[in-house]
Protein backbone atom coordinates (compact mmCIF):
# COMPACT_ATOMS: atom_id res chain seq x y z
CA UNK A 1 0.00 0.00 0.00
CA UNK A 2 1.09 3.68 -0.51
CA UNK A 3 1.15 5.55 2.30
CA UNK A 4 1.34 9.23 1.22
CA UNK A 5 2.06 11.01 4.61
CA UNK A 6 3.51 14.71 2.75
CA UNK A 7 0.35 14.21 0.84
CA UNK A 8 -1.91 13.86 4.15
CA UNK A 9 -0.56 17.14 5.71
CA UNK A 10 -0.02 19.05 2.51
CA UNK A 11 -4.26 20.32 2.18
CA UNK A 12 -4.54 22.33 5.24
CA UNK A 13 -0.49 24.41 5.13
CA UNK A 14 -1.57 24.81 1.53
CA UNK A 15 -4.41 26.48 2.24
CA UNK A 16 -2.18 28.68 4.69
CA UNK A 17 0.12 29.29 1.83
CA UNK A 18 -1.70 30.51 -0.65
CA UNK A 19 -3.76 32.70 0.79
CA UNK A 20 -0.38 34.42 1.91
CA UNK A 21 1.98 33.53 -0.98
CA UNK A 22 -1.12 34.47 -3.52
CA UNK A 23 -0.20 38.11 -3.52
CA UNK A 24 2.94 37.77 -5.01
CA UNK A 25 2.61 34.30 -7.27
CA UNK A 26 0.40 33.87 -10.04
CA UNK A 27 -0.84 30.09 -8.92
CA UNK A 28 0.23 27.27 -11.28
CA UNK A 29 -1.07 24.07 -11.84
CA UNK A 30 0.90 20.83 -14.60
CA UNK A 31 -0.44 17.82 -14.79
CA UNK A 32 1.15 14.67 -16.03
CA UNK A 33 -0.03 11.55 -17.52
CA UNK A 34 1.68 8.27 -16.45
CA UNK A 35 1.07 5.30 -18.94
CA UNK A 36 2.54 1.91 -17.80
CA UNK A 37 2.95 -1.87 -17.36
CA UNK A 38 3.15 -4.37 -14.93
CA UNK A 39 6.08 -3.24 -13.01
CA UNK A 40 4.56 -0.86 -10.18
CA UNK A 41 8.47 0.97 -9.44
CA UNK A 42 8.19 4.02 -11.85
CA UNK A 43 4.97 4.48 -10.77
CA UNK A 44 6.11 4.46 -6.88
CA UNK A 45 9.04 7.00 -7.71
CA UNK A 46 6.53 9.29 -9.87
CA UNK A 47 4.06 9.64 -7.15
CA UNK A 48 6.97 10.16 -4.51
CA UNK A 49 8.13 12.63 -6.81
CA UNK A 50 4.68 14.60 -7.16
CA UNK A 51 4.58 14.61 -3.34
CA UNK A 52 7.81 16.19 -3.44
CA UNK A 53 6.96 18.88 -6.03
CA UNK A 54 3.27 19.76 -4.42
CA UNK A 55 5.01 20.09 -0.96
CA UNK A 56 7.71 22.59 -2.76
CA UNK A 57 4.52 24.14 -4.47
CA UNK A 58 3.03 25.14 -1.44
CA UNK A 59 5.64 27.58 -0.78
CA UNK A 60 5.21 28.88 -4.41
CA UNK A 61 1.44 28.47 -5.24
CA UNK A 62 2.34 25.68 -8.17
CA UNK A 63 0.27 22.10 -8.09
CA UNK A 64 0.92 18.93 -9.07
CA UNK A 65 -1.30 16.41 -10.64
CA UNK A 66 -0.97 12.84 -12.31
CA UNK A 67 -3.13 11.17 -14.54
CA UNK A 68 -3.09 7.43 -15.11
CA UNK A 69 -3.68 6.36 -18.11
CA UNK A 70 -4.99 2.52 -19.08
CA UNK A 71 -3.16 0.54 -21.73
CA UNK A 72 -6.95 0.72 -23.56
CA UNK A 73 -7.35 4.01 -23.24
CA UNK A 74 -3.59 4.98 -24.61
CA UNK A 75 -4.60 5.73 -28.13
CA UNK A 76 -7.72 8.04 -27.59
CA UNK A 77 -7.13 10.14 -24.80
CA UNK A 78 -6.61 13.38 -24.97
CA UNK A 79 -2.91 14.58 -24.47
CA UNK A 80 -3.15 18.77 -24.73
CA UNK A 81 -3.92 19.12 -21.23
CA UNK A 82 -0.11 17.48 -20.05
CA UNK A 83 3.09 18.70 -19.68
CA UNK A 84 4.55 15.60 -20.22
CA UNK A 85 4.21 12.02 -20.37
CA UNK A 86 6.20 9.48 -18.40
CA UNK A 87 6.36 5.76 -19.76
CA UNK A 88 6.74 2.50 -18.82
CA UNK A 89 5.81 0.54 -21.51
CA UNK A 90 7.55 -1.53 -24.46
CA UNK A 91 9.83 -0.19 -27.03
CA UNK A 92 7.11 -0.10 -29.46
CA UNK A 93 4.83 1.71 -27.66
CA UNK A 94 7.21 4.48 -26.44
CA UNK A 95 8.52 4.97 -29.82
CA UNK A 96 4.95 5.69 -31.34
CA UNK A 97 4.48 7.91 -28.67
CA UNK A 98 7.16 10.10 -29.67
CA UNK A 99 5.83 10.04 -32.91
CA UNK A 100 2.45 10.82 -32.38
CA UNK A 101 3.33 13.54 -30.27
CA UNK A 102 6.24 15.16 -31.01
CA UNK A 103 6.03 18.56 -29.35
CA UNK A 104 5.44 16.66 -26.07
CA UNK A 105 8.73 15.42 -23.45
CA UNK A 106 8.22 11.71 -23.29
CA UNK A 107 10.11 10.49 -20.55
CA UNK A 108 11.52 6.80 -20.91
CA UNK A 109 11.33 5.30 -17.01
CA UNK A 110 12.45 1.49 -18.00
CA UNK A 111 13.88 1.04 -21.38
CA UNK A 112 17.43 0.51 -21.54
CA UNK A 113 17.51 0.14 -25.71
CA UNK A 114 20.62 1.24 -27.05
CA UNK A 115 19.00 2.32 -30.36
CA UNK A 116 16.57 4.62 -28.87
CA UNK A 117 19.41 6.31 -27.82
CA UNK A 118 21.45 6.34 -31.23
CA UNK A 119 18.20 7.17 -33.18
CA UNK A 120 18.21 10.10 -31.40
CA UNK A 121 14.42 11.14 -30.90
CA UNK A 122 14.01 14.39 -30.35
CA UNK A 123 11.29 14.52 -27.58
CA UNK A 124 12.56 11.50 -25.57
CA UNK A 125 13.85 11.88 -22.37
CA UNK A 126 15.71 8.37 -21.38
CA UNK A 127 16.02 8.72 -17.45
CA UNK A 128 16.84 5.27 -16.71
CA UNK A 129 20.82 4.74 -18.20
CA UNK A 130 21.20 2.20 -21.23
CA UNK A 131 22.28 -0.69 -21.53
CA UNK A 132 26.05 0.92 -23.04
CA UNK A 133 26.12 2.70 -20.22
CA UNK A 134 25.68 -0.33 -17.58
CA UNK A 135 28.21 -2.60 -19.64
CA UNK A 136 30.84 0.54 -19.57
CA UNK A 137 30.81 1.00 -16.11
CA UNK A 138 31.17 -2.65 -15.39
CA UNK A 139 34.27 -2.61 -17.68
CA UNK A 140 35.94 0.52 -16.09
CA UNK A 141 35.38 -1.45 -12.83
CA UNK A 142 36.65 -4.47 -13.97
CA UNK A 143 39.94 -2.97 -15.39
CA UNK A 144 40.10 -1.92 -11.47
CA UNK A 145 39.29 -5.06 -10.48
CA UNK A 146 39.29 -8.19 -13.25
CA UNK A 147 38.00 -10.71 -10.84
CA UNK A 148 35.35 -9.32 -10.41
CA UNK A 149 31.58 -9.70 -10.30
CA UNK A 150 30.08 -6.45 -10.76
CA UNK A 151 26.85 -5.24 -12.02
CA UNK A 152 25.70 -1.56 -12.43
CA UNK A 153 22.65 0.20 -11.58
CA UNK A 154 21.18 3.57 -11.59
CA UNK A 155 20.36 3.89 -7.52
CA UNK A 156 20.64 0.97 -4.76
CA UNK A 157 18.64 1.53 -1.63
CA UNK A 158 21.96 1.36 0.73
CA UNK A 159 22.88 4.52 -0.93
CA UNK A 160 23.42 7.21 1.08
CA UNK A 161 26.36 9.75 -0.25
CA UNK A 162 25.31 13.06 -1.65
CA UNK A 163 21.82 12.83 0.37
CA UNK A 164 21.03 9.29 -1.38
CA UNK A 165 20.47 8.42 2.41
CA UNK A 166 17.42 11.11 2.96
CA UNK A 167 15.64 9.94 -0.39
CA UNK A 168 16.11 6.58 0.28
CA UNK A 169 14.51 7.10 3.69
CA UNK A 170 11.60 9.08 2.40
CA UNK A 171 10.71 6.85 -0.51
CA UNK A 172 10.98 3.91 2.01
CA UNK A 173 8.57 5.85 4.08
CA UNK A 174 5.98 6.44 1.83
CA UNK A 175 6.14 3.67 -0.96
CA UNK A 176 6.87 0.50 2.04
CA UNK A 177 9.23 -0.78 -0.74
CA UNK A 178 13.08 0.03 -1.45
CA UNK A 179 13.77 2.33 -4.34
CA UNK A 180 15.55 0.75 -7.14
CA UNK A 181 16.41 2.30 -10.67
CA UNK A 182 12.80 2.41 -12.01
CA UNK A 183 11.05 4.05 -8.57
CA UNK A 184 14.18 6.06 -9.20
CA UNK A 185 14.04 7.17 -12.97
CA UNK A 186 10.08 8.09 -11.87
CA UNK A 187 10.81 10.03 -9.26
CA UNK A 188 13.80 12.56 -11.02
CA UNK A 189 11.91 12.42 -14.57
CA UNK A 190 8.83 14.34 -12.02
CA UNK A 191 11.67 16.38 -9.63
CA UNK A 192 13.38 17.67 -13.21
CA UNK A 193 9.90 18.63 -14.47
CA UNK A 194 9.08 20.41 -11.08
CA UNK A 195 12.19 21.72 -10.50
CA UNK A 196 11.92 24.01 -13.53
CA UNK A 197 8.77 24.94 -13.49
CA UNK A 198 9.41 26.10 -10.18
CA UNK A 199 12.21 28.30 -11.66
CA UNK A 200 11.39 28.98 -14.83
CA UNK A 201 7.25 29.40 -14.55
CA UNK A 202 7.17 27.03 -18.14
CA UNK A 203 3.79 25.13 -18.46
CA UNK A 204 3.94 24.81 -22.23
CA UNK A 205 5.12 21.61 -22.79
CA UNK A 206 7.40 22.21 -26.30
CA UNK A 207 9.13 25.02 -24.07
CA UNK A 208 9.75 22.57 -21.20
CA UNK A 209 11.28 20.02 -23.50
CA UNK A 210 13.89 22.56 -24.92
CA UNK A 211 14.86 23.78 -21.24
CA UNK A 212 15.05 20.43 -19.82
CA UNK A 213 17.23 19.41 -23.21
CA UNK A 214 19.59 22.63 -23.19
CA UNK A 215 19.54 24.19 -19.95
CA UNK A 216 18.96 21.59 -16.93
CA UNK A 217 21.38 21.27 -13.97
CA UNK A 218 19.40 18.53 -12.14
CA UNK A 219 20.59 17.54 -8.81
CA UNK A 220 19.17 13.54 -8.67
CA UNK A 221 20.85 13.25 -5.48
CA UNK A 222 23.74 11.12 -6.78
CA UNK A 223 26.51 14.05 -6.32
CA UNK A 224 26.78 15.19 -9.86
CA UNK A 225 24.59 18.02 -11.49
CA UNK A 226 22.99 15.96 -14.25
CA UNK A 227 21.68 17.13 -18.12
CA UNK A 228 20.99 15.41 -21.46
CA UNK A 229 23.07 14.40 -24.39
CA UNK A 230 22.29 15.19 -27.96
CA UNK A 231 20.64 11.42 -27.91
CA UNK A 232 18.16 12.17 -25.08
CA UNK A 233 20.59 9.62 -22.09
CA UNK A 234 20.35 11.52 -19.10
CA UNK A 235 23.95 11.96 -17.64
CA UNK A 236 24.53 10.48 -14.55
CA UNK A 237 26.98 8.32 -12.31
CA UNK A 238 25.85 4.95 -11.84
CA UNK A 239 26.71 2.30 -9.07
CA UNK A 240 28.74 -0.72 -9.00
CA UNK A 241 27.23 -3.40 -6.97
CA UNK A 242 28.71 -6.57 -5.82
CA UNK A 243 26.65 -9.04 -4.04
CA UNK A 244 24.15 -6.52 -3.11
CA UNK A 245 27.04 -4.19 -1.76
CA UNK A 246 27.85 -0.63 -3.20
CA UNK A 247 31.65 -1.60 -4.17
CA UNK A 248 32.47 1.95 -6.32
CA UNK A 249 30.50 4.54 -8.33
CA UNK A 250 31.39 4.93 -11.99
CA UNK A 251 32.87 6.93 -14.05
CA UNK A 252 36.04 4.61 -11.83
CA UNK A 253 38.22 6.93 -10.51
CA UNK A 254 41.55 6.90 -12.03
CA UNK A 255 40.41 4.71 -15.21
CA UNK A 256 37.29 6.30 -16.67
CA UNK A 257 38.47 7.99 -19.89
CA UNK A 258 37.67 11.12 -20.20
CA UNK A 259 36.81 10.92 -16.55
CA UNK A 260 33.35 12.22 -16.60
CA UNK A 261 29.86 11.13 -17.32
CA UNK A 262 30.56 10.78 -21.14
CA UNK A 263 32.90 8.20 -20.07
CA UNK A 264 29.88 6.17 -19.85
CA UNK A 265 27.43 4.77 -22.49
CA UNK A 266 27.04 5.93 -26.61
CA UNK A 267 27.10 9.95 -27.44
CA UNK A 268 26.24 10.25 -30.92
CA UNK A 269 23.32 10.20 -32.59
CA UNK A 270 23.36 7.53 -35.88
CA UNK A 271 22.78 9.36 -38.71
CA UNK B 1 40.93 49.58 50.21
CA UNK B 2 41.39 53.19 48.15
CA UNK B 3 37.82 54.00 47.08
CA UNK B 4 39.19 55.06 43.58
CA UNK B 5 39.19 51.37 42.90
CA UNK B 6 35.79 50.63 43.73
CA UNK B 7 34.31 51.51 40.27
CA UNK B 8 37.17 49.14 38.37
CA UNK B 9 36.63 46.57 40.82
CA UNK B 10 32.41 46.65 40.37
CA UNK B 11 33.25 46.69 36.86
CA UNK B 12 35.46 43.30 36.71
CA UNK B 13 33.09 42.03 39.00
CA UNK B 14 29.72 42.51 36.61
CA UNK B 15 31.70 41.90 33.59
CA UNK B 16 32.91 38.67 35.45
CA UNK B 17 29.49 36.91 35.96
CA UNK B 18 27.74 38.22 33.46
CA UNK B 19 30.13 37.78 30.42
CA UNK B 20 32.64 35.38 31.15
CA UNK B 21 35.82 35.64 29.55
CA UNK B 22 35.59 33.67 26.19
CA UNK B 23 38.42 31.01 26.23
CA UNK B 24 39.69 31.19 22.90
CA UNK B 25 39.31 27.93 21.89
CA UNK B 26 38.15 26.64 18.26
CA UNK B 27 35.72 23.36 18.83
CA UNK B 28 35.55 20.77 16.11
CA UNK B 29 32.30 18.29 15.87
CA UNK B 30 34.52 14.94 14.03
CA UNK B 31 31.11 13.66 12.39
CA UNK B 32 32.96 10.04 12.13
CA UNK B 33 34.68 9.97 15.46
CA UNK B 34 31.92 10.87 17.49
CA UNK B 35 33.88 13.56 19.35
CA UNK B 36 34.17 17.10 20.05
CA UNK B 37 38.21 18.27 19.20
CA UNK B 38 39.29 21.34 21.53
CA UNK B 39 42.01 23.72 19.89
CA UNK B 40 43.66 25.61 22.16
CA UNK B 41 43.27 29.48 20.60
CA UNK B 42 47.08 30.14 21.52
CA UNK B 43 49.12 27.21 20.92
CA UNK B 44 46.69 26.23 17.33
CA UNK B 45 47.09 22.18 19.06
CA UNK B 46 44.28 20.11 19.90
CA UNK B 47 44.22 20.30 24.11
CA UNK B 48 41.44 17.88 24.15
CA UNK B 49 39.10 15.74 23.14
CA UNK B 50 35.21 15.05 24.22
CA UNK B 51 33.46 11.84 23.79
CA UNK B 52 29.84 13.43 22.58
CA UNK B 53 27.57 10.55 21.10
CA UNK B 54 26.88 9.45 17.58
CA UNK B 55 27.46 11.71 14.70
CA UNK B 56 27.81 14.84 16.32
CA UNK B 57 27.31 17.79 13.03
CA UNK B 58 25.94 21.18 14.06
CA UNK B 59 27.71 23.28 17.08
CA UNK B 60 27.42 26.60 18.34
CA UNK B 61 27.60 28.44 21.19
CA UNK B 62 25.38 30.99 23.53
CA UNK B 63 25.26 34.48 23.01
CA UNK B 64 27.18 35.00 26.28
CA UNK B 65 29.75 32.23 24.67
CA UNK B 66 29.13 30.47 28.23
CA UNK B 67 27.78 27.11 26.98
CA UNK B 68 28.81 25.14 23.68
CA UNK B 69 25.38 23.32 21.66
CA UNK B 70 26.17 20.18 19.87
CA UNK B 71 23.60 18.31 17.87
CA UNK B 72 24.22 14.72 17.68
CA UNK B 73 22.34 13.47 14.95
CA UNK B 74 21.80 9.88 15.51
CA UNK B 75 20.73 10.68 19.04
CA UNK B 76 18.28 13.02 18.29
CA UNK B 77 19.82 15.36 20.64
CA UNK B 78 21.59 18.50 21.40
CA UNK B 79 23.99 18.02 23.90
CA UNK B 80 25.28 20.91 26.11
CA UNK B 81 28.89 21.29 27.30
CA UNK B 82 31.02 23.72 29.07
CA UNK B 83 33.52 25.58 27.15
CA UNK B 84 35.68 25.82 30.20
CA UNK B 85 35.37 22.62 32.62
CA UNK B 86 34.67 20.91 28.72
CA UNK B 87 31.90 18.79 31.29
CA UNK B 88 28.64 18.19 29.63
CA UNK B 89 26.34 19.72 31.20
CA UNK B 90 22.74 18.46 30.11
CA UNK B 91 21.25 17.13 26.85
CA UNK B 92 17.73 17.58 25.57
CA UNK B 93 15.66 16.05 22.26
CA UNK B 94 16.33 18.51 19.74
CA UNK B 95 13.75 16.53 16.92
CA UNK B 96 14.43 13.99 14.27
CA UNK B 97 18.43 14.08 12.49
CA UNK B 98 19.20 17.75 13.82
CA UNK B 99 21.74 18.41 11.72
CA UNK B 100 23.09 22.14 11.08
CA UNK B 101 22.13 25.17 13.85
CA UNK B 102 22.32 28.85 14.70
CA UNK B 103 22.03 30.62 17.80
CA UNK B 104 19.66 33.40 18.03
CA UNK B 105 21.19 36.36 20.17
CA UNK B 106 17.66 35.75 22.54
CA UNK B 107 19.40 32.50 23.36
CA UNK B 108 16.87 30.10 21.40
CA UNK B 109 18.24 27.50 18.90
CA UNK B 110 17.34 27.82 15.36
CA UNK B 111 17.54 23.74 13.78
CA UNK B 112 17.04 22.19 10.55
CA UNK B 113 15.45 18.88 11.00
CA UNK B 114 16.67 17.17 7.68
CA UNK B 115 14.32 14.11 8.27
CA UNK B 116 11.42 16.14 8.61
CA UNK B 117 10.71 18.88 6.83
CA UNK B 118 10.85 21.39 9.02
CA UNK B 119 12.88 23.42 11.45
CA UNK B 120 12.46 23.67 15.34
CA UNK B 121 13.34 26.70 17.81
CA UNK B 122 14.40 25.15 21.02
CA UNK B 123 14.64 27.47 24.52
CA UNK B 124 18.10 25.52 25.34
CA UNK B 125 18.09 26.80 29.19
CA UNK B 126 14.57 24.99 29.26
CA UNK B 127 15.38 21.77 26.34
CA UNK B 128 11.74 22.91 25.52
CA UNK B 129 10.44 23.06 21.93
CA UNK B 130 9.86 26.79 21.54
CA UNK B 131 8.01 26.42 17.45
CA UNK B 132 7.75 24.47 14.62
CA UNK B 133 8.33 25.86 11.18
CA UNK B 134 7.27 23.73 7.89
CA UNK B 135 9.99 24.27 5.19
CA UNK B 136 11.29 22.27 2.06
CA UNK B 137 12.27 18.72 1.97
CA UNK B 138 16.12 18.26 3.37
CA UNK B 139 16.43 21.39 5.16
CA UNK B 140 19.90 22.39 5.83
CA UNK B 141 21.77 25.38 6.77
CA UNK B 142 20.46 28.08 9.16
CA UNK B 143 21.31 31.77 9.49
CA UNK B 144 20.08 34.10 11.97
CA UNK B 145 20.39 38.10 10.84
CA UNK B 146 22.89 39.72 13.58
CA UNK B 147 19.47 41.60 15.05
CA UNK B 148 17.62 38.62 15.07
CA UNK B 149 15.62 39.84 13.66
CA UNK B 150 15.21 37.25 10.48
CA UNK B 151 15.97 33.69 9.88
CA UNK B 152 16.73 31.72 6.85
CA UNK B 153 16.76 28.12 6.65
CA UNK B 154 18.07 26.18 3.13
CA UNK B 155 15.73 23.39 1.80
CA UNK B 156 18.26 21.33 -0.41
CA UNK B 157 16.11 18.89 -2.27
CA UNK B 158 13.86 22.21 -2.86
CA UNK B 159 16.07 24.64 -3.91
CA UNK B 160 14.94 27.26 -1.02
CA UNK B 161 15.73 29.97 1.04
CA UNK B 162 13.28 30.14 3.89
CA UNK B 163 13.43 33.50 5.27
CA UNK B 164 11.72 33.54 8.47
CA UNK B 165 10.11 36.21 10.56
CA UNK B 166 11.62 35.70 13.94
CA UNK B 167 9.25 37.31 15.94
CA UNK B 168 6.28 34.97 15.05
CA UNK B 169 8.69 32.22 13.97
CA UNK B 170 6.35 32.75 10.41
CA UNK B 171 7.80 32.51 6.63
CA UNK B 172 8.30 36.31 5.31
CA UNK B 173 9.37 34.71 2.01
CA UNK B 174 10.74 31.22 0.24
CA UNK B 175 13.60 32.37 -2.55
CA UNK B 176 14.57 30.30 -5.05
CA UNK B 177 18.52 29.62 -5.60
CA UNK B 178 20.21 27.52 -7.60
CA UNK B 179 20.21 23.34 -7.27
CA UNK B 180 21.09 22.02 -3.12
CA UNK B 181 21.45 25.11 -1.42
CA UNK B 182 23.80 24.53 1.59
CA UNK B 183 24.54 27.18 3.86
CA UNK B 184 23.79 30.89 4.12
CA UNK B 185 25.10 34.34 6.24
CA UNK B 186 23.66 37.78 6.62
CA UNK B 187 25.43 41.04 6.76
CA UNK B 188 26.14 43.04 9.83
CA UNK B 189 22.62 44.69 8.58
CA UNK B 190 20.50 42.15 8.04
CA UNK B 191 19.71 43.38 4.60
CA UNK B 192 21.59 41.39 2.02
CA UNK B 193 22.44 37.33 3.11
CA UNK B 194 24.66 34.91 0.63
CA UNK B 195 23.80 31.41 0.07
CA UNK B 196 25.98 28.56 -1.10
CA UNK B 197 24.01 25.66 -3.84
CA UNK B 198 26.31 22.80 -3.71
CA UNK B 199 24.75 21.10 -7.23
CA UNK B 200 24.92 23.93 -9.01
CA UNK B 201 28.23 25.25 -8.10
CA UNK B 202 26.82 28.84 -7.25
CA UNK B 203 27.23 31.45 -4.66
CA UNK B 204 24.19 33.98 -4.32
CA UNK B 205 23.59 37.39 -2.94
CA UNK B 206 20.22 37.60 -2.32
CA UNK B 207 18.49 41.27 -1.16
CA UNK B 208 15.79 40.21 1.47
CA UNK B 209 13.67 42.61 1.27
CA UNK B 210 12.80 42.05 -1.88
CA UNK B 211 13.34 38.34 -1.50
CA UNK B 212 15.08 38.68 -4.96
CA UNK B 213 19.06 37.07 -5.98
CA UNK B 214 20.52 40.18 -7.01
CA UNK B 215 23.57 38.72 -7.93
CA UNK B 216 25.45 35.11 -8.69
CA UNK B 217 28.88 33.77 -8.87
CA UNK B 218 30.19 30.41 -9.62
CA UNK B 219 33.20 28.52 -7.91
CA UNK B 220 34.89 28.12 -10.69
CA UNK B 221 35.76 24.28 -10.94
CA UNK B 222 32.94 21.68 -11.86
CA UNK B 223 34.95 19.88 -8.61
CA UNK B 224 33.94 22.30 -6.30
CA UNK B 225 30.79 22.09 -4.41
CA UNK B 226 30.37 24.85 -2.38
CA UNK B 227 29.27 24.29 1.58
CA UNK B 228 29.82 27.01 4.36
CA UNK B 229 29.88 30.45 3.60
CA UNK B 230 31.26 33.75 5.77
CA UNK B 231 31.86 37.16 5.31
CA UNK B 232 34.87 39.40 6.49
CA UNK B 233 35.07 41.60 9.10
CA UNK B 234 34.40 44.58 7.09
CA UNK B 235 31.79 42.72 4.77
CA UNK B 236 33.76 42.82 2.13
CA UNK B 237 35.38 39.61 1.20
CA UNK B 238 33.51 36.01 1.11
CA UNK B 239 35.18 33.06 2.14
CA UNK B 240 33.32 29.76 0.83
CA UNK B 241 34.22 26.39 1.61
CA UNK B 242 35.39 24.67 -1.81
CA UNK B 243 33.79 20.77 -0.84
CA UNK B 244 35.92 18.75 -2.93
CA UNK B 245 37.75 21.53 -4.88
CA UNK B 246 39.91 21.24 -1.47
CA UNK B 247 40.27 24.76 -1.47
CA UNK B 248 38.61 27.99 0.27
CA UNK B 249 37.23 30.19 -2.32
CA UNK B 250 37.91 34.13 -2.03
CA UNK B 251 35.16 36.33 -3.61
CA UNK B 252 34.61 39.67 -3.58
CA UNK B 253 31.28 40.38 -1.73
CA UNK B 254 30.26 42.69 -4.29
CA UNK B 255 30.86 40.90 -7.55
CA UNK B 256 31.18 37.76 -6.56
CA UNK B 257 34.31 37.61 -8.50
CA UNK B 258 36.96 35.11 -7.37
CA UNK B 259 39.84 36.48 -5.77
CA UNK B 260 42.23 33.56 -5.20
CA UNK B 261 41.87 29.93 -3.64
CA UNK B 262 43.51 28.68 -1.09
CA UNK B 263 44.18 24.89 -1.14
CA UNK B 264 43.22 23.76 2.00
CA UNK B 265 42.41 19.70 2.84
CA UNK B 266 39.94 17.32 1.28
CA UNK B 267 36.33 17.99 1.25
CA UNK B 268 35.97 21.10 2.93
CA UNK B 269 32.98 22.24 4.44
CA UNK B 270 33.15 24.02 7.69
CA UNK B 271 34.32 27.62 7.94
CA UNK B 272 34.47 29.89 11.25
CA UNK B 273 35.94 33.69 11.53
CA UNK B 274 37.54 35.08 14.22
CA UNK B 275 35.38 37.99 15.65
CA UNK B 276 38.55 39.86 14.78
CA UNK B 277 38.27 38.80 11.29
CA UNK B 278 42.16 38.02 11.28
CA UNK B 279 42.07 34.42 11.28
CA UNK B 280 39.60 31.94 9.61
CA UNK B 281 39.20 27.99 10.51
CA UNK B 282 38.42 25.03 7.82
CA UNK B 283 37.09 21.66 8.44
CA UNK B 284 39.02 19.30 5.95
CA UNK B 285 36.37 15.80 5.74
CA UNK B 286 38.24 13.91 4.32
CA UNK B 287 41.69 14.50 5.32
CA UNK B 288 40.82 14.82 8.96
CA UNK B 289 42.37 17.94 9.60
CA UNK B 290 41.28 22.16 10.35
CA UNK B 291 43.44 24.73 8.39
CA UNK B 292 44.16 27.67 9.80
CA UNK B 293 44.30 30.71 7.30
CA UNK B 294 45.70 34.11 7.52
CA UNK B 295 43.20 36.47 6.27
CA UNK B 296 45.47 39.33 5.47
CA UNK B 297 47.61 36.77 3.46
CA UNK B 298 45.03 34.77 2.65
CA UNK B 299 47.23 31.45 3.59
CA UNK B 300 47.34 28.46 5.24
CA UNK B 301 49.51 28.88 8.36
CA UNK B 302 48.79 25.74 10.14
CA UNK B 303 47.00 22.60 10.02
CA UNK B 304 46.12 21.00 12.94
CA UNK B 305 44.97 17.14 13.11
CA UNK B 306 41.48 16.41 14.59
CA UNK B 307 39.41 13.55 14.62
CA UNK B 308 37.52 11.52 11.53
CA UNK B 309 35.25 13.74 9.11
CA UNK B 310 35.29 16.98 11.42
CA UNK B 311 32.44 18.77 10.50
CA UNK B 312 31.12 21.88 12.59
CA UNK B 313 33.39 24.61 13.99
CA UNK B 314 32.97 27.47 16.30
CA UNK B 315 35.00 29.87 17.90
CA UNK B 316 34.68 30.94 21.76
CA UNK B 317 36.06 34.37 20.96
Amino acid sequence: MIKRHIAHMLPGVMMLLLVSNSVFAESIEVTFAYIGQADPNPLLGVQQGLDEANLQGQFLNQRYKLDIISNENMSKNDYSKYIAILTSVDSDTFTKLTESLPDMPIFNLSLKDDNLRTSCIRNALHIIPSNSMISDAVKQWKMKKAESDANAYAWHPDFVKFAARDLNKRFKKSANVEMNDYSWAGWAAVKMTSDTVARTNITDPAKLLTYLRTELIFDGQKGSDMNFRETGQLRQPMLLVENNNIVAEAPVRGIAKPPTLDSLGTLNCQK
Amino acid sequence: MKLYLLPLLLYLFASNTVNAAPTGRIFVTNERSNTVSVISGDSLAVEETIEIGERPRGIGLSPDGTELYVAVSEENKIKVIDPVSLKILREFEAGSDPETFAVHPNGNIYISNEDDAKATVFNPKTGEQVAEIRVGLEPEGVAISPDGRRVIVTSESTNMLHVINAEDNTIESNILVGSRPRAATFTQSGNIAYATAEISGEVVKVDIASAKVIKKGTTGDSSSKPKDVVLSKDESTLYVAGGRANKVVVMDADSLEIIKKIPVGKRVWGLAISKDGKRLFTTDGVSSTVSVIDTDKNEVIKIVDVGKFPWGIVIND
